[in-house]
């Protein structure tokens, strides 16, 4: 016999809110999960998150992408396109009493060993904490739907990234020369850094019809000497404004030929600095700076 | 040459002033000794000598005029030091030791003048070491090393000559050696000032004897005058006896078995 | 030390300087490095040379230059052969001066080696006060101890000051503590060898005085030298060539402790004999520890203060054993 006939009326409706009841908070416990983050911890969220610290630059920027500005609660000291969030310091190995001051209900950080620490803890405090590790284009899509997913509207992170995917292709689709421009990306300068396979740079600098000087190696910012970049003669520098100005000073760098004949070219470090919604942007103006240079 | 005159000094911060009232003099052509048991104040002496500590009371004198109103330099020139123990970092050859003596007399890139070369030929001669000019320093004994560094002390042309426990690291050998170079440049004219315990040895050699007991002088005179043993004896806080050694005519220090004898 | 000695000495410098500007990434024949320094030669092989190698091998070599002179005069000082400006905290302060300018933003190349000198004479002043409130006024013992300690207290200044830095530039910073020439530009090389030959001409003048002051304390007093006096300006002087290499070159440890040993198992004696040797052995070793940073681990370049001591530490160790075995 069915249960609900076995007990009657009132009893029944007892038992269908308790039941009612024990779903809701099995559902809060838990939540649905969300995604298996870069720490290979799988993280549930049961509710939209409404207070949400970003420590990471690039996903401060896809929240605002995505309509979450207000949600933001805390960004990191150098991130300074939200500056009207508060700042909880440094990003990595971040200050946990700072971010829980803010009483955020998710924390994303970058993945790095340097982390775990504070993902441990920030998890130990009840707080949902997701890692990512942004360091090349594809990151990009991973990232933003997750996020997107996080404030309850996945369709826009999904939207986001596909338009910063777009623009990208387009722009690789451009005609090209006969062989791409051999470019060193001066990162830093002491020491000398620049940028290898593992970093979105090169990846954008492909798209955008180039090639690293030093896509030999596998480092997203591998350390390399100057009378290396004299040897293996780039057709163009590409700096930031700082970095030119490192390069005009120093006697050492006339050694190189696209120095010495005036291809150093500046790129907007504003553009190019994080693997966020902008790479779209930032793979034209590499285009646009390649484009204008005659290589011999 | 050398005279104090109710010298009192202490070290910085130390409760009880090292010396206290001290007043004798050296003078040139006779040997003088300072002796006295560990503690009593001997090298403390010396080192206000040096200069290294300023006196709290009383005065030091050197050839007529207060120590302190002369230059180091000027002291040099007239007065050598030889410390009780040196043992220099780098070897060099002990010809180019023995020259350093005559640091006081040049500027800062004064070469070696002639003066200077006979000065240190003399002094290597009358040490005795003109055998061991090439040698390296580290490669020297114990006696050798003693004389070198005499030579050097001498080649600085004083006057006076003091020597803070010269034989203090020498067998019977050197340290008679030592002891009779030291006299006969006593008799030559200088004034030698010396600090040790051989209180023997001294007896023999030295024409002044000053015994120093916790910073005081307890004694002051002729071997005979100050080798007694009561007074020895209270200064030593040891049973003693004091002899005459019929081989050499000098009073001589016999220890006895003390208080824990059989 | 004998005549023939020192013709090998300079020999094996100019040596080192031609092998250092032919040799790297771009491998050049002897013929035309020596055209290319006389203005000869083609474009990009000047450039190489002079533009890039040259102020590079000539920051080296008075680099080098500077740590070797002033570890002699210290170890004459502190009649120990263990001195050396890393070891006794006079580098750290120099470090601790030339960061606190960096952030003061005074970063020109003629500032840069006075503010690594103030740090550097802040040093040797807590050197000197840590000694004699420990009771010994120049005793060479409490000296070195003491040295030991405002090291340490040094590098945990630096270690605050990168602790509150910008993320980005601890890296930087990191790297100019390990010591590196990539900073050869010529107004760099200027100025660091301006200071050097100060120090180096200071030192040679109280050459004599050092002897002295080798001889032990007492000794030294006894032969009418102002023992404070000359301590504290050698210590000056020691400290003003250290900060310049500071400045110049980040931190670079165990040339003032290695090279002062070399020139003495040369033969070099005395204070003027062996800072001149080792000024020539000094920079000798840079030059070549340079060469074999910016090669040996192609394309990266090893941090200079790390090739010195991968050398300076077995060589140590092994001195360490001959006159233990004595």
């Amino acid at each position: 016999m069915p249960l609900h006939r076995r007990l009657g009326g009132g009893p029944l409706l007892l038992a269908v809110c308790a039941l009612a009841v024990a779903c809701t908070s099995t559902a809060s416990d838990q939540g649905t999960p969300l995604v298996v983050d870069d720490f290979g911890d799988t993280v549930r969220l049961a509710a939209p998150a409404t207070r949400i610290v970003s420590l990471n630059p690039v996903t401060t920027e896809v929240l605002i992408a995505i309509g979450a500005r207000e949600r933001l609660v805390g960004r990191t000291h150098w991130d300074l396109g939200a500056a009207e969030v508060p700042d909880v310091g440094d990003g990595m190995q971040p200050n946990v009493e700072a971010i829980l001051a803010q009483r955020p209900d998710l924390v994303v950080l970058y993945e790095s060993p340097a982390n775990r620490g504070a993902v441990e803890r920030l998890r130990a405090a009840g707080i949902t904490t997701i890692a990512f590790r942004t360091d090349r284009v594809a990151d990009l899509a991973r990232v933003a739907p997750v996020l997107g997913a996080a404030v309850g509207d996945r369709p826009a992170g999904i939207t986001v990234a596909a338009a910063v995917r777009a623009t990208i292709d387009s722009v690789a689709a451009l005609p090209r020369r006969e062989r791409p421009v051999r470019a060193f990306w001066h990162i830093w300068d002491a020491p000398l850094l620049t940028i290898g396979r593992g970093s979105y740079l090169t990846e954008l600098l492909e798209a955008a019809g180039g090639r690293s000087l030093f896509d030999d190696l596998a480092a997203p910012s591998p350390q390399v000497t100057l009378e290396e970049i004299v040897r293996r003669d780039p057709d163009v520098i590409l700096a930031g404004p700082a970095g030119a100005e490192a390069i005009r000073r120093h006697p050492g760098w006339a050694a190189v030929r696209a120095v010495r004949e005036g291809r150093v070219l500046v790129v907007d470090t504003a553009l190019v600095g994080r693997p966020g919604v902008r790479m779209g942007e930032a793979a034209a103006h590499l285009r646009r700076l390649l484009d204008d240079v005659r290589v011999p | 040459m050398i005279r104090a005159e109710s010298l009192g000094l202490r070290y910085p911060g130390a409760a009880r002033p090292a010396l206290e009232g001290v007043s004798f003099s050296a003078e040139a052509g006779r040997l003088t000794a300072i002796v006295g048991p560990n503690g009593s104040g001997k090298s403390t002496f010396v080192r206000a000598l040096l200069g290294r500590l300023a006196p709290e009371h009383g005065a030091l004198w050197l050839a007529g005029l207060p120590l302190a109103a002369r230059s180091r330099r000027d002291v040099a020139r007239l007065l050598a030091v030889v410390p009780q123990r040196e043992a220099p970092a780098f070897p060099t050859t002990v010809r180019d030791f023995i020259a350093l003596g005559r640091y006081p007399h040049g500027g800062a890139f004064a070469g070696t003048t002639a003066e200077d070369r006979a000065a240190v030929a003399t002094a290597a001669a009358r040490a005795d070491v003109e055998a061991l000019l090439g040698r390296a320093t580290d490669e020297l004994s114990g006696g050798e090393w003693q004389r070198v560094r005499v030579a050097r002390a001498l080649a600085q042309g004083g006057r006076a000559l003091v020597l803070d426990e010269p034989t203090a690291f020498l067998d019977v050998a050197h340290e008679m050696a030592c002891f009779e170079l030291l006299d006969a440049l006593a008799r030559e004219g200088m004034c030698v000032l010396l600090v040790s315990h051989q209180l023997n040895l001294v007896a023999r050699f030295a024409d002044h004897i000053v015994l120093l007991h916790e910073g005081r002088v307890a004694a002051s005179g002729a071997p005979d005058e100050v080798m007694r043993g009561d007074v020895l004896e209270r200064v030593y806080q040891w049973p003693l006896v004091v002899t005459r050694d019929p081989a050499v005519g000098a009073p001589v220090l016999v220890p006895l078995r003390g208080r824990g004898a059989r | 030390m004998r005549r023939p000695v020192w013709i090998l000495l300079v020999a094996v410098a100019l040596a080192a300087m031609t092998l250092a500007l032919a040799a790297g990434a771009v491998p050049l024949p002897v013929g035309e490095v020596w055209r290319a320094l006389f203005g000869g030669g083609d474009v990009t092989t000047g450039a190489i040379v002079r533009g890039l190698r040259l102020p590079r091998v000539l920051l080296g070599f008075v680099v080098g230059t500077g740590l070797a002179a002033s570890g002699a005069a210290l170890q004459s000082t502190l009649r120990n052969a263990l001195a050396e400006p890393y070891l006794l905290g006079v580098s750290g302060g120099a470090a601790v001066g030339a960061v606190l300018s960096v952030v003061l933003g005074l970063t020109a190349p003629a500032l840069l080696p006075l503010s690594a000198f103030v740090g550097a004479a802040g040093a040797v002043v807590l050197v000197l006060g840590v000694a004699r409130a420990a009771g010994g006024r120049a005793d060479p013992r409490m000296l070195l101890m003491a040295g030991v300690v405002v090291g340490a207290f040094c590098t945990a200044a630096i270690m605050v000051a990168l602790a509150t830095a910008p993320e980005g530039t601890v890296r930087g910073a990191l790297w100019w503590m390990m010591g590196s020439l990539g900073d050869a530009r010529w107004s760099v090389v200027l100025w660091v060898s301006a200071y050097v030959l100060v120090g180096g001409a200071l030192l040679l003048w109280w050459g004599r005085d050092l002897d002295v002051l080798a001889l032990g304390e007492e000794a030294a007093a006894s032969l009418g030298l102002d023992v404070e006096r000359t301590t504290r300006r050698v210590f000056l002087a020691a400290s003003l060539l250290a900060a310049a290499t500071v400045a110049g070159a980040g931190l670079i440890g165990f040339v003032g402790l290695v090279v002062p040993a070399i020139a003495r198992a040369l033969g070099a004696r005395g204070a003027r004999a062996t800072i001149g040797a080792a000024a020539w052995l000094g920079g000798t070793l840079v030059v070549l520890a340079d060469l074999v940073a910016r090669t040996a681990l192609r394309p990266a370049e090893l941090p200079l203060g790390a090739v010195t001591a991968l050398v300076g530490v077995p060589f140590f160790l092994w001195r360490l054993r001959a006159a233990a075995a004595r």
